[in-house]
Formats: C-alpha cells, structure tokens, sequence
C-alpha cells in the first residue's frame, strides 16, 4: 500500500510570474494544487494612513501608485470622491478630458496585463508589441500632463491644464492606428492552438460565486455578469457616449482574455467619441477655494496670490461628512470612502480595492489545477500588489 | 453687575452690561469676521469687516467698538453685510505688495486668511500711485510700508499696553503711512510687532529663517534674565527662528521686553562656552564640570583658610533666576562666610 504525501511549494514573493510581491503558498499532490495560500503585504505603504495628514489635493499622488499600470483610472475615482465632499461641480470639458485619459489608463493596464500575461505563458512576441502600442499612450501622458507612467494630471475640480494641438493630434493618430495593432494581437493569440490549450477551461468560476466572491471588473465579466460601473452608476459624464460591456460565458481564463481584448475596443471607441466631440469651455471648476489662479493673475492681482499660496500651504477644508465614489478601474470597481471632519485634511480615507477581492478568490480558483495553470490564472485576474498592499 | 439682553442672529444672548456686540457674539459662538480686531487691544474699528446690521438702525455698525443695549436685534449674516465686507477687504487689499513669496509673515497672516475665508477673487479698483516712508523708530525693526494696511493696531499697543506712543500713523487716504512720531521713547520691545496683523512690521535682525509652520513651536521661559516671561521659540534645524507671544500665557501676558523679543541668537552662537574653561599658564583649556567644581572648591578653600573669609567676594548675574541668585548669596554668607556678595542688577 503507497502513502501520498502533498508537498508544500513556496511562490514569491520574487516570483516574476506573480505580478509584483504577491506570494502563495501551495499545497501540491504531485502536480495537482490541493490548497493554495496567497500572502500579502509585501508592498505596505500605508497610503491610507501618509492621507490623513495630506491635504485633499495632496492626496492625488498617492493614488497613482495603487495600480500603477492604470494612474489616471486611479486618480479619477479620488477626485470624484473629493468633489463630492467639497461639493464642486466639474466643466464638462474637463469630464472629457477625465475619460480620455481614464480610458488611456484602462489600456495602458490592459497592455500590461496582455504582455505579461502571454509571457507568463510562454508566448513572448505579444509584449512587445504591446510594449510598443503601450509606448505611444505614455507619450501622449507625457504631451498633456508632463509625466508617462504617473501622470497625475487630475486635480480637485477638474484637470491641471487645458489640451495642446499636439494631444488632439497624438489621440487621433493612436485611435486610427490601434485597430490595426489589434488585430496583430488577436493573430497572436485568439486562434493560437497553444493559448487555446492553456486557457480554455482554466480557472472557472460561474457568475454566482464570483458575485460572491466580490470580483469586479473583467475578471466579473469574464463569468458572464455584466456589471461596469461605467454604465451601472455612471460618472463623469460616461452616459454621453456609446459603448457595449463585453462579457464572457464560460468564466474561464479564455473568456477574461476574451472580454479584455473587446475592452480595448471599447476604451478606443470612448475616447474617438471624446476627443472628436470634446466641450468647448473651462477645465477648472469656477471656486475660488480649488481653482488655482492662472500665473498672469498671481503676478499682478494680491487676492489671486493670497489664494494661491494657501491653496497650498492650508487648502480648502472639508465639511464635517462621509462620502463613498466608486469608479470602473483597469481590474474591477475601485472604491474610496471618504472622511471629512471640518480640517483641511482627510479624516480617513479607505480604498475599496478590486485586486484584495481578486487575489481573494484565489484558493478557491487554484485548487485542481497543474502549478503551470496558477500561473496563467493569476495573469487572467490581472492583480496588481500596489493596489492590494496600498 | 446687571446683565443685558439681546438677539443675534435669532438667539437670546444674555451679556454683562459694557460688553461689545462682538464679545457677546464670540461669547455664544457666533462667528464674526475681524481684522484690525485684537483681544489684547481696546477696539479700533478702522477695518469694518466686523460690521453688523441693528434692526431699526440705519446702516451697519462695527460690532467691535458698540456696546451692547436691552433688547437690540443683532444680524450678523445677510448678503448686504457680505457685499459691504468684501468691499472694505478689497481695498484693504488695494495696496498691498505682491510680497507673499518673501514675507516672513505668509502662513500665519491674518490677511491673507480672511482673504481665503472670503474667496476674493480680484481687487476691482485701481490704486493711486503713492510713495510711503519705510523708516522705523529703531533698527530692531522693520517696517514694510507696501504691506502695511493701516490697521492701527501697533499705534495702539504703542499707546495702550506700553503707554509710550513711539508711533502713530500720519496723513490720510493714500498719504496715510505709520511714521515714527517721537522715535527717542521707543524701546524697541516688539509690541508693534506682535500684534501686526501681516508682514508690515517684521524683525530686522535676519530674514527668511523658514516659513512659520515649518518651525516646531515649544513653550519656554524667557532665558534672557530672572523675570520669567513666557514665550514660545520657534525652532528649526536646531535653531531657534522667532518668538512668538500669542498664547498671551505667563506674567507678562504676551508682552516681552527687547531682549526677550530679539535676543534669541546668542542661544545657537558658535562662541558660546559648552564647556567650562581653566587657566594655566595664561591659557585656557577646556575642562570637565567636575573638574571644574572640584578645582574651585579646592582654592577656595585654601584662599579661605590662608586668608580668611573676608578676603573672598561674590558677584553674581541677573541672567540667573531668584533663586539662583538666593542661593548664591546664602553659598556666599553661610559657606564662605563673608557679607561681600554682589549683582550685576542690569544685563
């Protein structure tokens, strides 16, 4: 008579197939997953806390280094929350403006998430190409907002400054070019025998447990729910324009792939409608306690310095009160609960991270898989450890 | 004391009879906004921010400098008050240098606090061109005439809490300026310079230490001599970068004297001694506490026992505090024995 005994296999948090210092501990039956054990941590910054002494405007910042691979997606959900506790109304301009670089952001992410994703899986071509595509995103942050990766080019109110000619012209060239680059990924992978393989039937999940599990975003959508914030509580004027929610149908990791190669197009056709019919009109929201003065003001005008510097020595002070402002982020529903105490500061601010509920569903996904699937299955929920860690 | 009656704002305020409006208004906190107000000066009245509306009177009065009456019907908050300060505050502004990136006063200035609390978005009025005098009574301070909003609150103190009236402000509408009127009685002691509402009177003694919430504010006792004031440095670096007075705590109440208020430097001096020194052969050398002490102890008492006590003598500071100095002249008579003991009795 033969005994099995499981072997216990540690995985990161160094590993680079676990996107960033995700560590899982798993229990093996030969090759066979029978319990995995995800830590986390490794990446604590303590962003909620560094908060609460920042000003409101000083929290932006922080918020593009949740999900780095999406900033701007992050940085909208914060200004919306700290609109809606000030009480501020954003131009229309400056909404559109929002969604053009949200939506950069989403594609950004997804690049990230393909490249690495076929990489963990043994197919190397794909991030290059998505390196390339990914590149010509980054320049147009760089044109608008003056930095590629973290652009932080959302403030409170609205947006740090109007477009050039040269971003109206960098959108259009990329909108005309991406379906092209699409199609080149689909040609890699859709039909690729070797994908297929590897994904279809991996790391199912049906809608009613991911429901439960709280998974968001297109690993939600991959099980056939179609729930976006987008569409479900829309913000930022995201009722203006005209998109579809793909969603999958078997919640495999085919299908997360599927959804998120349809979510390209999507973000592409948001931001062709955005750019084509962007408002004429202010990017700043009109009050005198957020809006920054412009510079001709500040050097002629006391009041519009005096403003100025205790906009940012003191900066606005919130009223006593609560708010919670949800946005669709690059991997699901990306929360932040607010706190306003009657200060200048945020009494406390909480991140509804989409990845903690992903890397959560974790266990339950690994378990009766090969080591290799873990792999392809933490690369289809796409988690990001800056976000979960925060 | 009889007790008045009054509304403001819809509530029954009871106040003791003299109060101001003002006072009756904090006292049951209501906010109204105030400029040239100080809660150590008597009422000046020359900024109107502080204007309220009196059911059946004609106009706004200052609340600051009205004494409160039976039965008066006191609105703090309508949209008329609101416009009428804005006005007074942009004119206040009217002349006021684009000085903020290097005032040493920007981050705790009154002015530009009630200019963010109101949101003032532009100045409407053209000034006229004018031309102040920037001379002070003393070099200890600085006088800014372009920052200067003619508040009147450092004549006041002047007058009011020093009683010397080194100052007073001269001339009127754009010839308006503070000039020093009898600039031989100023002491110097930064009274002025206390209660400035903006960076018009600053210290002269060196600029731009740090901004003033960069500094870590520690309350302290005044180390200059024995009185005991109390003060809050400021310090940054391990420097100390100001004194601040504005808790008003202690016996002196907020006020300090000109060494108090401007000699803080000598407290981070490179030539101050750490260590005690000992002579020999014409040469000082550094030496430890207890070294010290046991030398000192050890040629006393041989210059006691040779000589005797009488040939000792014992001159002490008014840097150090009575006690210091009760001990001393008790060491001096019951230790050593002699009644020649001595203070310096200045600084």
């Amino acid at each position: 008579m033969t005994e099995s005994k499981t072997i216990t296999l540690n995985m990161g948090p160094h590993h680079p197939a676990t996107h960033g210092v995700l560590r899982l501990i798993v229990e093996l039956d030969g090759e066979t997953i029978v319990k995995a054990t995800p830590h986390i941590g490794y990446l604590h910054r303590g962003i909620e806390k560094i908060a609460e002494s920042k000003l409101f405007q000083q929290v932006i910042p922080l918020t593009d280094r949740l999900d780095y691979s999406a900033a701007s997606a992050n940085n909208i959900g914060y200004c919306i929350a700290a609109e809606k506790l000030l009480g501020l109304e954003v131009p229309k301009r400056a909404q559109y403006l929002r969604v053009i670089m949200a939506e950069f952001a989403r594609i950004m992410g997804h690049h990230l998430w393909i490249g690495t994703h076929a990489l963990d899986i043994g197919a190397m071509t794909v991030i290059f190409y998505a390196f390339r595509d990914r590149e010509m995103i980054m320049d147009i942050n760089e044109e608008i907002a003056g930095y590629r990766l973290t652009p932080t080019f959302f403030r409170i109110g609205g947006v740090a400054q109007d477009t050039t000619s040269e971003f109206i012209k960098k959108v259009r060239a990329f909108v005309k070019w991406f379906p092209k680059a699409m199609e080149g990924y689909h040609t890699l992978l859709t039909k690729n025998k070797i994908w297929t393989t590897r994904t279809m039937n991996i790391g199912k999940i049906s809608a009613e447990e991911a429901v439960n599990y709280g998974l968001t975003g297109p690993s939600l959508r991959g099980s056939g729910v179609a729930y976006d914030v987008r569409k479900a509580f829309p913000y930022s004027s995201y009722e203006d324009f005209d998109f579809q929610i793909p969603v999958g149908e078997n919640g495999d990791v085919y299908d997360r792939y599927l959804v998120r190669m349809e979510e390209f197009k999507q973000s592409i056709n948001i931001i062709s409608q955005a750019i084509e019919n962007l408002p004429e009109g202010p990017v700043q929201t009109d009050s005198p306690w957020i809006t920054n003065p412009r510079t001709v003001d500040v050097q002629n005008d006391i009041s519009a310095l005096i403003r100025r510097f205790m906009m940012h020595t003191k900066g606005p002070a919130a009223p006593k009160g609560e708010v919670y402002a949800a946005v669709e982020g690059a991997k699901g529903e990306l929360g932040f609960y607010l706190v306003g105490d009657g200060t200048e500061h945020p009494y406390r601010l909480k991140i509804r991270s989409s990845c903690f509920y992903l890397a959560s569903a974790l266990p339950r996904l690994l378990v009766g898989h090969m080591v290799a699937d873990a792999i392809a299955i933490i690369g289809s929920l796409d988690v990001v450890l800056g976000e979960i860690d925060r | 004391m009889s007790m008045v009656s009054l509304t403001i704002d819809g509530k029954m305020v009871s106040v003791p009879e003299g109060k101001t409006i003002l006072e009756a208004a904090q006292q049951t906190g209501i906010d109204i906004p105030t400029l040239c107000f100080h809660k150590r000066l008597p009422p000046i009245g020359s900024c109107n921010m502080c204007i309220v509306e009196i059911k059946g009177r004609p106009g706004p009065v200052t609340s600051c400098n009205t004494p409160v009456e039976e039965g008066l019907d006191v609105a703090t908050q309508s949209d008329a008050l609101h416009a009428q300060r804005v006005i007074n505050l942009k004119k206040i502004l009217l002349h006021h240098a684009l000085d903020c990136p290097v005032c040493d006063r920007a981050g705790e200035c009154d002015l530009q606090n009630i200019v963010y609390k109101f949101g003032i978005t532009d100045v409407a009025f053209e000034p006229r061109a004018q031309k102040r005098d920037d001379a002070y009574a003393t070099s200890l301070i600085r006088y800014w005439p372009e920052r200067c909003i003619l508040c009147r609150r450092c004549v006041t103190a002047c007058q009011s809490i020093k009683g010397i009236g080194a100052i007073d402000i001269i001339g009127e509408g754009d010839e308006a300026r503070l000039v020093p009127v009898a600039a031989d009685k100023c002491k110097s002691c930064g009274e002025c310079l206390s209660v400035c509402p903006t960076g018009a009177l600053t210290e002269n003694l060196s600029r731009r230490k740090g901004r003033p919430w960069m500094g870590k504010r520690v309350k302290t006792t005044c180390g200059y001599c024995g009185c005991g004031c109390q003060l809050e440095l400021s310090a940054l670096e391990n420097r100390v970068i100001g004194v601040h007075t504005e808790t008003d705590d202690g016996v002196n109440q907020g006020s300090l004297c000109v060494k108090g208020r401007f000699g803080y430097e000598f407290i981070g001096d490179e030539n101050r001694l750490k260590t005690p020194l000992i002579k020999e052969n014409g040469q000082f050398r550094e030496a430890s506490w207890e070294e010290a002490l046991d030398y000192t102890a050890k040629r006393l008492s041989a210059i006691k026992d040779q000589f005797g006590p009488d040939s000792i003598a014992g001159l002490t500071s008014a840097r150090c505090t009575n006690e210091e100095n009760f001990l001393f002249q008790k060491f001096m008579r019951a230790v050593i024995g002699t009644n020649s003991v001595d203070h310096c009795a200045r600084l």
